[in-house]
């Protein structure tokens, strides 16, 4: 089998600068619409690399190999190309080395010698994917962190008020998060009153309603009182056409209002200081 | 067989002042209901407050036994006050359903106090 296999390398060593005039060719002609003399560069020189790495396949030790794969693999994902692009370069190469071989008139049978290219080919190919995907992969995560860095902040505004604004869409996850943000701050920053400011969040339906009475509840429990604040005119109507009961919960329609009733609440007041001037 | 331990119940003036410090098993959460009520009928407290500062779990049972000792303690002339309930443990008794309806909470002892006093004027 790796005799076969190594026939294979030693054929593309041979017939290295056909193959790859035909590749790079084939692969302008079908991305003919985007052709610069920057990128047919870079193309020339990956592709060369690739070739050489095919090569090298069978002389190196395994860990080593897969080093080099790996470089390589990373080298393409820094392009940026997309993903289709790559696929389909790659099964172009595939395809020119397969007909080739047909030219020269290798024996064997055809079958057998397309899944010997599978061999030799796949390692590399599976590596470059697995970088892709996990590049993606990578981006993802740190989206996710960077949202979840968003999604629940406390900022206590005087001396035991604290206020959460809440602002995009909800889900029970970031419900999850807003309650433990809300009740480790009303006991962080030993709040009497918390504020949760709706105004940023675009759809208030049962389910966000019934995290948001929740919360509520739950800081009731801690051992402070919560604030419903920034309701807008279409998040009232939608709650009393779906019938929410946030009778239990105190609400008002800024924040303003809001700090005022909280001031309030632990007896303060904010008093002008006579003529402004 | 475990030994039931006596949660200590302290008088001060007109309050009781109670901080439960581990976990609380069945058992003990009985006897301290017990305690709570004989304490309330001695002394004629009019004002309780837990403290369950140190309390990281409280399951369904020992929930219910806390709001028994609060609505008994009400029909005996005595507002009970929770205090110091943590993050988790709320968050699991809001998961559990227990909502603990009508039942004062403050945030720690001292202002588990000063509400009991708002409470009494």
């Amino acid at each position: 089998m790796s005799l076969k296999i190594s026939g294979i390398v030693e054929f593309i060593r041979m017939h290295r600068d056909e193959i790859m005039k035909d590749w790079i060719d084939r692969f302008n002609k079908a991305d003919a619409q985007s052709i610069s003399a920057e990128s047919d560069q870079i193309d020339q020189a990956i592709a060369a690399e690739y070739v050489n790495i095919l090569i090298e396949w069978s002389k190196n030790k395994e860990d080593e190999f897969s080093r080099k794969i790996h470089e390589f693999s990373k080298r393409i994902v820094q392009l940026d190309w997309p993903m289709d692009k790559i696929a389909q370069c790659l099964h172009t190469f595939e395809k020119i080395l397969f007909a080739k071989l047909l030219e020269k008139q290798i024996p064997g049978d055809p079958l057998e010698l397309l899944s010997e290219i599978e061999k030799v080919t796949s390692p590399v190919n599976r590596e470059v994917f697995l970088q892709y995907t996990s590049s993606y992969e990578r981006t993802i995560n740190l989206q996710k962190m960077a949202l979840q860095e968003l999604s629940a902040p406390l900022i206590p505004v005087f001396d035991s008020i604290t206020v959460m604004p809440l602002i995009g869409t909800i889900d029970t996850d970031r419900a999850k998060r807003i309650m433990e943000n809300l009740l480790k701050g009303v006991v962080k920053y030993r709040s009497e009153v918390v504020l949760i400011d709706i105004t940023g969040v675009p759809v208030v339906d049962t389910m966000v309603a019934h995290h948001i009475i929740q919360a509520a509840e739950a800081v009731r429990l801690v051992g402070a009182k919560s604030l419903l604040v920034g309701i807008r005119p279409e998040i009232a109507q939608t709650i009393v056409n779906l019938g929410i009961d946030l009778s239990q919960i105190t609400t008002k329609n800024t924040l303003q209002k809001g700090i005022e009733a909280a001031l309030e609440m632990t007896n303060r007041k904010i008093v002008s200081m006579g003529e402004r001037r | 067989m475990m030994k039931t331990s006596k949660i200590p119940i302290l008088k001060l003036y007109n309050n009781l002042l109670i901080s439960i410090q581990w976990e609380l098993d069945d058992k003990t959460a009985m006897q301290f209901q017990e305690d709570l009520l004989k304490k309330i009928h001695e002394t004629g407290a009019t004002g309780v407050v837990i403290d369950l500062t140190s309390v990281d779990v409280i399951d369904s049972f020992i929930a219910k036994i806390l709001g028994d000792c609060v609505n008994m303690s009400k029909l005996m002339g005595a507002t009970v006050v929770l205090t110091g309930i943590q993050p988790a443990v709320a968050i699991t008794l809001i998961e559990l359903g227990i909502e603990l309806e009508d039942i004062h909470t403050a945030l720690d002892l001292e202002k588990g106090l000063e509400l009991l006093k708002e409470l009494e004027d």
